[in-house]
């Protein structure tokens, strides 16, 4: 079975005073991958600079825009289609115990092979007072544990928009529990980590049919490393396993290797920024 | 001819416990500075007041100036000059040429295998966590293929001759390492002040430097490249070391440009121009990783051009040094040159390390912590030598302070034995006369694309302050002409 999608990605920038010269860069390409095919890309935008394609530091793919004509607001429209296959992972039941899985990442090229998605970072760092926040079962296999973290950061953070924003570390998250998909991934990744198991921040967008938390702006998850499974998402916000309406755009060690938008403006006073994310589906029957 | 002499060097006090540059063990002048040392004392100590007095306006005029930060004031200072210059000669000089270039060569191959493969780190030579954490490893560079293979082009080696005469190296600078053109200019004031002495000598040129930094980077083109394009990056005229800049720049007859010179246009570098852009080949930058491309790293630097780290990836644009080099010049990874050395060249290291405690490791922490007063405590990632603590300069207070500071972050900090850097007589203003101070040695190797090279002088740094250690010019220091003789 495969899903065609079409992706539409809006921003808004408005800025108190005029904009002489501006960049920005545009992570939000979905990613060519086993199950994701690029159809079309469409960018346009209100001032109409040139779009040049390139990649980040981590060859993710970017679309960079720069200013030449002053301005005081812009906007920026990006629809992607592409088609989505999707096969369940299968073999999740058989996954290594933990006994098993550490004894494996207790090898020096594992540790080396991994060590990126292994290190904690300034958002993926949680604080020692709270270390025992959550304890892996040693008589479960990972993929259980990581199930039941899964649903345990589902239930430990209250999804509230407005508290947190993408800079908030851990430790305050942790005392408010409130937040939104990527304190929900930072939290998920930070635990995983924590117990060994290579664990990367996914930005992309989510289907919003089916009513997922997380739908009208880009959406976050995490993706663990399983040994014999490979890189299986879990998406800690609505409590699944990433499936056909995770459309994944990159991946790194946390949300600022994964920033949507970055920008180097030159101007001075405020700015207001909106984005807006639509994702609309179609079930289409592929022979196979 | 006794008496002249002794105006000059009489009141000059030699303490035995310090390794003189130019009097041997038994107060003899060593032969190699004899001639030097009788057409010096041909001279008047007024001659000499004068002739100091000359040089150093001369370098404020031609601008040879740094400023000095954390001061109330940021203030343009010239780097002080002293007009005795120091002598080594050809076997000495070998051993510091070929152990540079073993250095050099070693730290390269380093980087491109914790970039790559990483099998110093699978073999565990060196420790995963030592890499992973340093401020200096870049996530963007694994992969990367520098072209020609090279990351550190540029190293400036700092060697010190310790008590028993044998050279050691101090740190490893492959970031931005400066200090080049006050070789080039201590050269051209000493041959103004005193063209005489050079009669007697035969020295090798140090002004053949531009040449061959030019000659480095043509060799590290971009695949595809005829011609390249070669420019200089500078923070600006606010830099410490920009007078450094300019210079280099105007003597390989190539731009200097800032940030906001250059832009990016499908992954190509352009220079603005009078004439239009002009596509840019080659970047011998000297501003750090995380000023380089606000898009990558600090979103804040205005100092960088944007998207200039995509451009370096793809192969369009050489960068030198290369992004993540100083990752290896971390006084951490110092420690484990010797082993590095091995690993790679299958060699024994030529120039000697300093013996280092890592405070990350506990049982040498505890060591550390106990015996900080017979110590020097260096934070591992910071350069021009701030933040170095002397053990035996410290107060009981100072001590508590650095113990506080190292229990807090060890794995910021390393501690070697005080080393006693040599001493060399330098002309000091506030005694009229020549005294013995500390001295140590920057040598600056190039390492390109089947090219390798070591400036034939290098900067002989001085302490001025009396029983000062910390050469640095950020701290007080001044420097000396250095000539290396030509073989016999």
């Amino acid at each position: 079975m495969s899903k065609e999608y079409t992706v539409t990605y809006i921003a808004e920038n408005t800025y108190e005073n005029w904009v002489d010269n501006a960049f920005w860069q545009f992570l939000i390409i979905p990613e060519e991958n086993e199950t994701q095919d690029l159809v079309s890309i469409d960018f346009s935008n209100s001032i109409h600079a040139i779009n040049q394609f390139s990649i980040n530091g981590y060859g993710f793919n970017t679309i960079r825009l720069h200013s030449r004509k002053k301005f005081k607001q812009i906007s920026f429209e990006a629809t992607f289609k592409l088609l989505k296959s999707f096969q369940e992972p299968t073999h999740l039941l058989s996954s290594p115990t933990m006994e098993d899985y550490y004894d494996l990442a207790s090898s020096i090229d594992f540790k080396v092979d991994f060590e990126k998605y292994l290190r904690a970072t300034r958002l993926t760092s949680i604080p020692h007072s709270k270390a025992d926040l959550f304890q892996f079962d040693p008589n479960l296999s990972i993929y259980e544990n990581l199930m039941s973290l899964n649903n345990w950061v589902y239930i430990y953070i209250h999804y509230t928009t407005g508290v947190t924003d993408v800079h908030t570390t851990l430790d305050e998250i942790i005392e408010k529990r409130r937040g939104v998909c990527q304190d929900f991934t930072h939290l998920f990744c930070a635990i995983s980590k924590q117990n060994g198991i290579p664990a990367r921040y996914v930005s992309g967008y989510l289907n919003h049919e089916s009513g997922f938390f997380g739908d009208s702006q880009m959406h976050a998850w995490a993706e663990t490393y399983i040994p014999t499974l490979g890189w299986i998402g879990f998406d800690p916000t609505n409590n699944i396993l990433a499936n056909k309406n995770h459309i994944k755009v990159c991946h790194g060690k946390d949300y600022d290797d994964c920033s949507p938008l970055k920008g180097v403006i030159y101007t001075q006073g405020s700015n207001k920024t909106s984005h807006s994310v639509t994702v609309v589906g179609q079930q289409k029957a592929v022979q196979q | 001819m006794t008496n002249i002499k002794n105006q000059i060097f009489s009141s000059y006090q030699k303490n035995s416990d310090l390794y003189d540059e130019i009097y041997d063990s038994e107060g003899k002048i060593k032969p190699v500075y004899k001639k030097l040392f009788d057409i010096y004392g041909g001279h008047s100590i007024q001659d000499y007041v004068n002739l100091n007095s000359k040089a150093k306006s001369s370098f404020f005029n031609q601008g040879i100036t740094f400023q000095v930060y954390g001061e109330d004031n940021v203030q343009e200072k010239i780097f002080p000059f002293d007009l005795f210059p120091r002598i080594i000669d050809s076997d000495e000089w070998e051993i510091i040429e070929k152990g540079s270039i073993q250095r050099s060569k070693a730290l390269n191959l380093f980087l491109w295998d914790i970039y790559h493969e990483k099998n110093i780190l699978r073999e565990n030579i060196v420790p995963l966590d030592l890499i992973t954490s340093s401020a200096n490893y870049l996530d963007q560079m694994n992969g990367v293929n520098p072209p020609g293979g090279i990351y550190n082009h540029i190293s400036g080696i700092d060697i010190i001759k310790h008590k028993d005469g044998k050279y050691y190296v101090l740190e490893d600078n492959i970031r931005c390492p400066s200090g080049v053109s006050y070789v080039i200019c201590n050269r051209t004031a000493l041959k103004r002040a005193l063209f005489g002495v050079f009669n007697h000598y035969k020295t090798h040129t140090v002004t053949n430097y531009a040449e061959n930094l030019l000659d480095l980077l043509e060799s590290v083109k971009p695949k595809g490249v005829d011609v390249p394009n070669c420019v200089v990056i500078t923070p600006g005229m606010f830099n410490s070391a920009f007078y450094e800049h300019s210079y280099l720049a105007k003597t390989m007859g190539v731009e200097l440009v800032e940030g906001r010179d250059l832009f990016v246009e499908n992954d190509f570098v352009y220079m603005k121009t009078i004439k239009g852009p002009e596509k840019v080949d080659v970047i011998y930058r000297r501003i750090d990783d995380i000023f380089l491309d606000p898009l990558e790293f600090r979103p804040d630097s205005a100092l960088g051009v944007p998207g200039l780290f995509a451009a370096y990836k793809k192969g369009n644009v050489t960068l030198a040094n290369a992004p993540g080099t100083g990752v290896a010049d971390d006084k951490a990874v110092y420690t484990y040159m010797p082993e590095i050395i091995k690993y790679y060249l299958g060699e024994e290291p030529i120039l000697n390390n300093v013996h280092t405690y890592h405070c990350s490791r506990p049982s040498e922490l505890e060591y550390v912590l106990e015996n900080i007063k017979d110590l020097v405590i260096k934070p591992v990632d910071e350069a021009g030598g701030y933040g170095i603590s002397i053990g035996d300069r410290l107060t009981q207070k100072e001590i508590e302070q650095v113990r506080k500071q190292i229990k807090e972050h060890p794995r910021k900090y390393v501690a070697q034995p005080i080393m006693s850097l040599s001493v060399h007589p330098t002309y000091i203003d506030k005694s009229e006369s020549f005294e013995q101070r500390h001295v140590d040695l920057r040598t600056f190797t190039i390492l390109g694309k089947d090219k390798e090279f070591v400036l034939k002088g290098g900067l002989t740094r001085v302490a001025l302050e009396k029983g000062n250690l910390i050469v640095n010019s950020s701290q007080g220091g001044g420097s000396k002409d250095t000539w290396v003789l030509k073989k016999q």
